[in-house]
């Protein structure tokens, strides 16, 4: 009975135990193989399983999979061996959440020192764990943040220093915890820092605050500061908490921002072309001045109106298709006709883009001048078109005159010549001896003059055809042409000795038979001046000069003054007496047309009785 | 026998000065027995086609050679010469053009034309006189011309 009462009352103290067990602790027991045997209610409580659900199962039922096979395989290891395991286990629940149990495994052995079976005991530390991973994840933020996290105490006496702020300010959390937050404030804005712990203290946070710092190499950087104040458990403010942000590069940019913005508003606002910004079906949101005084419009009544409105009416019917253009993304480039609000019309160049809000931008250049030069340009055009018609048709009609003149003078001025000429002979014919003295000589000298005049019409009719006929230009091989020009003119004279020199020649382009005129006067000049000279002396040379070909004839004759050169030239100008020299004064104007007409230059160089030299250019075969 | 039938020379010519230069050429050669004057174009084409007041003419008694001036009044030389050149019944008769002109586009002109010959009329009365001589005496004496009667 003794023992009896005795086992009695220590099997009551094993339930008492038992139960104050269960109470406090999540508690399973399982066989050597691991099978769960025995489960409290705290342990259904926690893993959500029933009873019934466990026993029989092994403890896989309720693995996270969290643990490593290591650490799974050294618990067995240790409890095989009959040795105690303790450790954390994060265990999933049947509705798939997870707790985390600190557990002991304690294994009872049997006789022969082999598990008989393994009792677990588990706390639940899941509350103490998650705190601990946010704290982590907290800490990582915090380490992390490109932001300045930093903790001071009421004094400023920093006790946290982040990695944020050791990029920002450039101090080491080693340099900065234990010291004064005040070593980054500039001098001029040390009471900054007092503001911010009185704001503090009183319970507020400071949320945003723009300001200056200095950085440990010196240089003073934009921050936005946030402070808050940390509380103890109790609510007492015993710390700042504050985050610090460099903003000298967000300010850098906003600045730059707002100049580039200033200076578009600017050009929008004093360009001379008309920029408007419209929506995607044309209604005006923004015009600039030069827009609304083309168009008559104040701002206010432009904006909200739509292309429909300000352009001509015959052009509505082109909005659509332009806006699908510029909507393609292509860019619109026409030129419009516009209408004012008083309804007047004028023409302008559009040029139209979709900006990157989807709004289109246009810039309307009013070309009204434009158009208006143009249509003057093109009215002088035809004007000038017009008035070189006129004078070519005058210089044809005064072209046909003079052929008329000539005609008539070939044809009629002989006649009366021919007249006088022939009943002068006629005369001397008939009346010969009845003549009295000097008769004769006198009716001779009237067909004289007669004979003359008709050598003079001749000249001038040949000058005159010089100018009327067409120049046809083909190579002319000029050292062949001025032999058989002195062959036809036969210079040899037996009563005096005529040298005539010929230098290489080189070919030109010129009217073959014009060009031979050139050469038969200046060379019958060149013979003729020579005439009174025993040896007369002919030279014919080329030079070349600036490209051109020049052609020069000189002669050791009477030559000329100087001073009468400029009358060389001069149709019937002559330099020298009709019984010094026969001649009608045209031989060299001729000259001088013939060589103008091919583009040429004719001069000549002399001094009395000291010889000529006459000098013409003519193109070289090679310019055509 | 009809003084216009013998014609051997036809004269065109409307200057009375030339006229009488040219006949007084004519009269130092021994040419001038069978000459006839027309003073202008119209009068030269009704000699020779033997029209108007020359209706009694026949058109196979042609002259010799005819001596035509250029600048006619009326008609003038060219159509005259045009108009003798391309009838089959004239066309074979010699035609002189005697002028004052030396312009190239009147020689050229006269040659498409058919002319037998174009003499240009010097000032210098030698040098006429002589012109005209020669030219009479080649075309009345020298020249061989086919027989214009059918």
């Amino acid at each position: 009975m003794q023992e009896d009462r005795q086992l009695k009352s220590s099997l009551k103290e094993i339930d008492d135990l038992k139960a104050a067990l269960d109470e406090h602790a999540i508690v399973a027991i399982t066989d050597p193989q691991g099978k769960i045997t025995y489960v409290n209610d705290k342990f259904c409580a926690i893993s959500k399983y029933a009873r019934q659900e466990l026993l029989g199962q092994d403890h896989r039922i309720i693995n996270s999979g969290h643990h490593p096979k290591e650490f799974i395989r050294d618990l067995w290891t240790t409890i095989g061996q009959g040795k105690v395991w303790k450790g954390e286990i994060k265990n999933k629940a049947k509705d798939g959440s997870f707790y985390w149990v600190d557990t002991t495994i304690v294994p009872f052995l049997n006789g022969d020192g082999k598990p008989r079976q393994f009792v677990a005991i588990r706390a639940d530390i899941t509350a103490r764990k998650d705190a601990e991973m946010a704290s982590a994840r907290l800490a990582a933020i915090v380490e992390f943040s490109h932001d300045a996290i930093i903790g001071k105490d009421l004094n400023s006496v920093v006790i946290s220093w982040n990695k944020g702020a050791e990029k920002i300010f450039g101090y080491t959390a080693g340099e900065m915890v234990g010291a004064s937050i005040t070593r980054l404030i500039p001098a001029d804005r040390q009471d900054e820092e007092n503001q911010i712990l009185g704001n503090i203290k009183r319970g507020e946070t400071l949320e945003h605050f723009e300001t200056l710092r200095q950085t440990k190499d010196g240089r003073l950087i934009d921050v936005s500061v946030t402070a808050s104040p940390i509380k103890d458990a109790a609510g007492n403010i015993i710390g700042v908490s504050k985050m610090a942000r460099d903003i000298t590069e967000s300010k850098r940019a906003q600045e730059a921002r707002r100049a580039s913005e200033a200076s578009y508003r600017t050009l929008f606002d004093y360009a001379p072309d008309g920029i408007v910004i419209a929506d995607s079906q044309s209604f005006y949101l923004d015009a600039n001045a030069s827009m609304c005084r083309m168009l008559g419009y104040s701002r206010e009544e432009l904006i909200g109106l739509n292309a429909s409105d300000i352009v001509a009416k015959k052009e509505i019917q082109h909005i659509g298709p332009a806006l699908s253009e510029i909507g393609g993304k292509s860019d619109h480039h026409r030129e419009w006709q516009f209408r004012r609000k008083d309804g007047s019309v004028f023409d302008a160049e559009v040029i139209a883009t979709k900006v990157p809000d989807g709004n289109l931008l246009g810039v309307i250049r009013d070309i009204t001048e434009r158009k208006e030069a143009q249509a003057k340009i093109h009215h002088l055009n035809s004007e000038l078109e017009q008035r070189v018609i006129e004078r070519t048709a005058q210089l044809e009609a005064a072209n046909k005159e003079l052929e008329a003149f000539s005609y008539s003078v070939s044809h009629d001025l002989r006649a009366p010549l021919r007249a006088v000429d022939g009943f002068s002979q006629a005369v001397l014919e008939d009346y010969g001896p009845q003549l009295p003295e000097g008769c004769r000589e006198e009716l001779q000298t009237i067909r004289n003059g007669a004979q003359r005049m008709e050598q003079l019409i001749d000249d001038l009719l040949t000058f005159s055809r010089l100018s009327r006929l067409p120049l046809s230009k083909s190579a002319v091989d000029t050292g062949k042409l001025v032999r058989s020009v002195l062959g036809e003119l036969n210079y040899i004279q037996k009563n005096r000795q005529i040298d005539v020199s010929i230098a290489d020649l080189p070919p030109c382009q010129a009217d073959p038979a014009l060009l031979k005129q050139v050469w038969l006067n200046l060379l019958s000049n060149a013979l003729k001046y020579t005439g009174k000279r025993k040896e007369a002396l002919v030279e014919i040379g080329c030079v070349q000069a600036k490209g051109q070909n020049v052609y020069f004839v000189r002669d050791n004759g009477t030559g000329f003054d100087m001073k009468y050169a400029h009358k060389l030239f001069g149709v019937f100008q002559r330099l020298h007496r009709a019984e010094d020299y026969e001649g009608t004064g045209v031989g060299l104007a001729i000259v001088q047309r013939i060589i103008h007409r091919h583009g040429g230059r004719v001069w000549a160089e002399s001094t009395v009785n000291g010889g000529a030299t006459f000098y013409f250019t003519m193109e070289g075969e090679n310019k055509l | 026998m009809n003084e216009t039938t013998i014609v051997e020379i036809l004269l065109v010519e409307d200057n009375p000065q030339d006229l009488r230069l040219t006949q007084r050429a004519l009269i130092k050669a021994n040419l001038a027995n069978h000459i006839h004057v027309a003073r202008d174009g119209q009068e030269a084409l009704e000699f020779i086609f033997c029209e108007g007041e020359y209706a009694g003419r026949k058109i196979e008694n042609a002259p010799k050679v005819i001596l035509l001036d250029l600048k006619l009044p009326k008609v003038d030389g060219k159509e005259v010469l045009e108009r003798i050149k391309s009838d089959p019944r004239t066309k074979m008769i010699p035609v002189v053009v005697l002028t004052s002109s030396k312009e190239q586009s009147d020689v050229v002109e006269s040659y498409h034309l058919g002319v037998n010959s174009y003499i240009v009329k010097p000032v210098n009365f030698e040098g006429f006189a002589a012109a005209v001589q020669q030219l009479g005496m080649y075309w009345l004496l020298h020249n061989q011309p086919p027989k214009l009667a059918e």
